[in-house]
């Protein structure tokens, strides 16, 4: 009896290094996922030039009127499909295709925005978001402009199931402040707070908080890092991110850039308590800040979302 | 696959007045496209046309040609049908001093 315990525990082994074998040799022969490195299940993998994928702008709460809306998101628009286009060399393309997802602050300084993709777990376990990305300020100079762009980055906005014991909100962020008052800082940050909660409405069913206000962030130890810019403001270099996070106890497990791995040993997350409707959320969103009077570019090539169940 | 269809919302919200013009939109994808702009509030003041543009890059504009009637009431909208329109595409409104419109502007795109 124990024999044959023993050798279902070998064809069970032996099962799934067949299976980890058979899906590196896939995914490493498929040009298209070659370039990320998937956990094992896929939840989306998005090249737009098969179009938005579920990307849409971030919308504010509002209830009655729009004017509820807090300021921060009412400044929100919505993402485009873009060839990076360029007065002086014309189309860029993306790093797959022709197109890339393009997310455009307005003109001013401080204007953000944000693009958000919408979905719920099934397994609260590892997840990994991985992304080719670039950004660079609207060449309406014939300058290096390259602290024009104040910060790009991304967050997730997560909640436990409605049985679970530990349902709170969770919502890790991490930018990439690249300059701040003409100051030229490249290094990543996280934020481990938001504001406070504003009521929205008369009633008490919508509330709001703007969690990517300027304060509040903090350095990511050892996280100065300096990315390909390249020499004008129409030259585009692509770079690799991969964030890895558990959704079983909502801690950040790795955080890797281009050629270096970060410590995210001391990265917090922000965490308010469950909200009411939001069960299993699982979001994924990347934004844009400007520095200056000049609209600030988030571009993304492709995304691959996976979780290791 | 189906051909791509979508709805961008560019200006939400928004009050116009003097020279007003919705955000830039990157949409060289679509062959087609329908711009929808609705009063969200009672306008103020004569109501100006609102009139198509184009871009070579985002940055420097060009009338396309159509002009349509801003709308005058709450809730009115006005609609403009146009193709081959490159790249980039934008309205604007220009008001006179006292005029003006509170508005959602969307592109409704298609490949």
């Amino acid at each position: 009896m124990q024999g044959m315990e023993t050798n279902k525990v070998i064809e069970n082994a032996a099962d799934q290094n067949l299976e980890e074998a058979m899906l590196r040799a896939m995914r490493l022969s498929d040009p298209a996922l070659s370039r990320f490195d998937p956990m094992r299940r896929i939840i989306s993998f998005d090249q737009f030039s098969k179009g938005y994928a579920g990307w849409s702008q971030l919308v504010g709460n509002y209830e009655g009127s729009l004017d509820t809306m807090l300021p921060g998101y009412a400044q929100h628009s919505s993402p485009m499909l873009s060839t990076l286009g360029h007065w002086d060399a014309g189309s860029h393309g993306g790093a797959g295709s022709s197109y890339a997802l393009k997310v455009a602050t307005r003109p001013r300084p401080g204007a953000q925005n944000v693009a958000i993709k919408r979905h719920t777990f099934r397994k609260r376990g590892p997840i990994r978001f991985e992304t080719y990305f670039t950004f660079k300020p609207e060449a309406t100079e014939l300058q290096l402009s390259e602290t024009d762009v104040r910060s790009i980055g991304f967050l997730f906005d997560l909640q436990g199931g409605d049985t679970d014991q530990n349902a709170d909100r969770i919502m890790p962020h991490l930018r990439f402040l690249n300059a701040e008052n003409g100051e030229h800082l490249q290094k990543w940050q996280y934020k481990p707070q938001t504001s406070d909660f504003t009521a929205i409405g008369k009633g008490d069913k919508t509330a709001s908080h703007y969690h990517l206000e300027p304060q509040g962030w903090v350095d990511l130890p050892g996280g100065a890092q300096r990315l390909c810019y390249n020499e004008i403001p129409t030259k585009v270099n692509w770079s690799y991110l991969r964030f890895d996070f558990d959704l079983g106890d909502m801690k950040a497990l790795a955080f890797q850039c281009n050629d270096r791995e970060f410590d995210m040993s001391g990265f917090e997350s922000i965490s308010i308590p469950a909200m009411k409707n939001l069960w299993c959320m699982l979001n994924f969103a990347v934004f844009a800040e400007t520095d200056v009077a000049k609209s600030a570019f988030l571009y993304i090539d492709s995304v691959c979302i996976s979780g290791d169940f | 696959m189906l051909p791509e269809s979508h709805t961008a919302i560019v200006t939400r919200n928004e009050h116009w007045t003097g020279s007003a013009t919705s955000q830039p939109y990157e949409c060289g994808w679509a062959r087609e496209a329908v711009i929808f702009v609705r009063a969200l509030k009672p306008s103020v003041g004569v109501q100006p046309d609102f009139s198509v543009e184009l871009s070579p890059d985002g940055m420097r504009w060009v009338p396309e040609g159509t002009r349509v009637a801003m709308p005058a009431m709450q809730d009115e909208i006005a609609v403009a049908r146009i193709t081959n329109f490159g790249n980039w595409l934008r309205i604007r409104a220009d008001f006179e001093d006292g005029s003006s419109s509170t508005v959602l502007v969307t592109l409704h795109l298609k490949a």
